[in-house]
């Protein structure tokens, strides 16, 4: 079917209000040959096309009929969803001609019936898999079987004593009870779920993050008091911080051959068991572990206002928020305990960020130094800018803070050509590369894996890798920038943010297809010999 | 002494209307709630039919069937599974395993009755 441009760029001229032939004046043929065109007894393509619509003030596409084209390809695909199998659906061509503003809404609602279609299944599939629901499904099949079981007794056993009457009654009654507090608990838990989706407390604690530049100036200062105060009692070490637990808070530390299950039954490498005060360390603890979660136990004994502040000072929604919040701003002032500021500062500087040579200076571990580095945003005493994310080996990005600019992406998995996964490979040492995103933008990218010690040969903790990232055009203030040409961006690794997120059409390491806004994707993964696949049933 | 039946359960009131009714139908039953020690509850008991709950403690009732079918002895014993959980998956595995019978729960009593019944027809055979 040819489109109709005659009668499109009729209509358009005529609805800005100019003739036929002062129209093919300024497009340099005679009225004639116009009018020709305009009743479609001529083919008009090619430069003229493109004078045509110069001077009409329109887009080539809207003239020859492409936007329609497409419009009518999305209008034919949603025809021929199987939801509307059995219908008679009308002509996507007469659809498009003479309601095109319908058949917009029509693709449109059509796109947006796949999205939610696409999160129903993502549901059901973590209903499935939720391990909380499971158990409290089993719980309520179990109370029923045997309310069913001691019920069906009671009818169908004529002869039963009082006593064994009594004894099914009361077993009865003990199962409803139990029941109903489990009724209690699953409806809670789709109270809980339901308010979860509404604000995350992950990202509610990120926002807070990203607002104060990852710089808590309170935590700073109790830090710095902290430090004071445990160096009293001898060297900044182990030995200072248990000395000081011991005289402050009558805290005893002890080393343990088995892991330790905390309240909730979850095997923890450290555990504070707060009513015997004993800090309890596995033996596979190592002494940057052992260092830095004794600051932390004793930054939360001795400064629990100046936690509790920040945290109702942050307005968090819900008391997940605010728990996460407390941990995480724990940690930080765990963080200005062992690392302080203006000293840190100053070291990172004299080695060029050199995150080794600060683990050995600190006594720490290569998550923390970089987690620390990332909190160098005093205004007026800056560090350099890094941003920084984990990945566990099966790709899960498991905690990240913004470098503004770069797209960390803040769940999920990044790209796969990152040197946050390549690390896993190489595991302890570490590993560098230049990136280039698709606009441009170049950051120098240092990752390092490592497997946390185990106690003994059956304790073996999965990897987890650790990467930093920071602007090309500061990487020469780093150690890490050394020996690249960090002016030559030839041979910087083209990367993404994720597949989905990717505009790199050239890239051989796609895993999945980009998501493209009101585009259809294109395909990733096809046969061999190329066909065309049709959806439903086409005449 | 050697029993008719042999239940390995660990929710209290299942064991005990369970125990009732195999008991009222004529059977000499012994009970067991945990799962490392049905084995040893079977080489002790040797009884006709073993009744297994998959979710026992320390070692599923799936873990125990397998043990059962692959010891010597004992991999002939006719096994009653019962299940609380994942239906058409257990039951794929209670198969796969080698179980003579499937019920999941809630049951009605009759219907494990008939089901041990069965099996002790077929373990007389």
């Amino acid at each position: 079917m040819r489109a109709p441009i005659g009668l499109r760029v009729a209509s358009r001229r005529h609805a800005l209000g100019i003739s036929q032939a002062a129209l093919a004046r300024r497009a340099g043929i005679s009225a004639s040959y116009l009018n020709l065109i305009e009743r479609n007894k001529r083919h008009v393509g090619g430069s003229l096309l493109l004078r045509l619509a110069a001077e009409l003030g329109v887009e080539v596409g809207e003239l020859s009929g492409d936007s329609e084209h497409r419009l009518i390809a999305e209008v034919e695909e949603t025809l021929a969803d199987p939801v509307l199998a059995g219908t008679t659906p009308p002509s996507a061509h007469e659809l498009v001609a003479q309601q095109p503003a319908a058949a917009a809404a029509l693709v449109q609602l059509h796109r947006a019936y796949l999205g939610a279609t696409a999160s129903a299944d993502d549901y059901a599939d973590r209903l499935r898999s939720d391990p909380l629901l499971a158990q409290l499904l089993h719980q309520i099949l179990s109370g029923i079987t045997a309310v069913r079981s001691n019920a069906e007794i009671l009818e169908e056993v004529p002869d039963l004593d009082e006593a064994e009457r009594g004894r099914f009654v009361a077993d009865i009654t003990a199962e409803m009870r139990r029941l109903s507090d489990v009724a209690r608990s699953l409806i809670a838990q789709f109270d809980v779920d339901a308010r979860a989706r509404r604000f995350s407390p992950m990202r509610e604690l990120d926002d807070l993050i990203f607002e104060r530049n990852n710089y808590f100036a309170a935590l700073e200062d109790a830090g710095e008091a902290l430090r004071a105060e445990i160096e009293a009692a001898g060297p900044f070490g182990e030995a200072a911080l248990t000395a000081r637990l011991a005289d402050g808070f009558g805290v005893g530390v002890r080393r343990t051959p088995e892991r330790e299950a905390d309240a909730e039954g979850f095997p923890r490498p450290y555990h504070f068991d707060p009513a015997r005060r004993v800090m309890s360390f596995h033996a596979g603890a190592t002494l940057a572990t052992r260092q830095f979660q004794l600051a932390r136990l004793y930054g939360e004994l001795s400064a629990a206002d100046v936690l509790e502040r920040e945290v109702a000072g942050a307005q968090l929604s819900s008391a997940v928020s605010q728990r996460l919040t407390y941990r995480a701003l724990g940690s930080y002032l765990a963080g200005a305990v062992v690392f302080p500021y203006a000293r840190f500062l100053g070291d990172a500087e004299a080695c060029r960020y050199d995150v080794e040579a600060l683990r050995q200076a600190y006594g720490a571990s290569f998550e923390q130094v970089a987690h620390r580095l990332v909190t160098l945003r005093k205004p007026g005493a800056e560090g350099l800018p890094f941003g920084f994310l984990r990945s566990d080996p099966a790709g899960r990005l498991t905690k990240h803070f913004p470098l503004p600019g770069l797209p960390l992406p803040s769940a999920g998995h990044a790209c796969p050509r990152w040197v946050i996964y390549g690390a896993f490979g190489a595991t302890g040492s570490v590993q560098r590369q230049i990136v280039q995103f698709a606009d441009g933008s170049r950051y120098l990218f240092v990752a390092r894996a490592q497997a946390r010690p185990g106690g003994g040969f059956t304790d073996r903790a999965v990897p987890t890798s650790i990467m930093l990232a920071c602007d090309v055009l500061q990487a020469d203030r780093t150690v890490y920038g050394a020996g690249l040409e960090l002016g030559d961006s030839r041979h910087d690794v083209p990367v993404g943010p994720s597949c989905r997120l990717c505009l790199r059409r050239d890239c051989t390491d796609r895993q999945e297809e980009a998501y493209m806004a009101g585009g259809v994707p294109a395909a990733v993964r096809a046969p061999l010999v190329p066909r065309r696949f049709e959806s439903g049933a086409d005449d | 002494m050697a029993v008719d039946v042999l239940i390995a359960e660990d929710e209290p009131s299942i064991l005990k209307s369970l125990d009732f009714i195999l008991h009222r139908a004529g059977w000499s039953v012994e009970t067991i709630t945990d799962g490392d020690a049905v084995i040893g509850a079977i080489r002790r008991h040797r009884p006709r039919v073993v009744v297994l709950d998959v979710m026992l403690p320390r070692r599923s009732g799936f873990d125990v069937l397998k043990q059962i079918r692959a010891d010597a002895l004992l991999k002939d014993l006719p096994v009653l599974i019962l299940t609380a959980k994942g239906q058409a998956q257990d039951r794929r595995t209670a198969e796969e395993l080698g179980a003579d019978r499937f019920i999941t729960k809630p049951y009605a009593n009759a219907e494990v009755v008939d089901a041990v019944r069965e099996l002790m027809q077929r373990a007389r055979v």
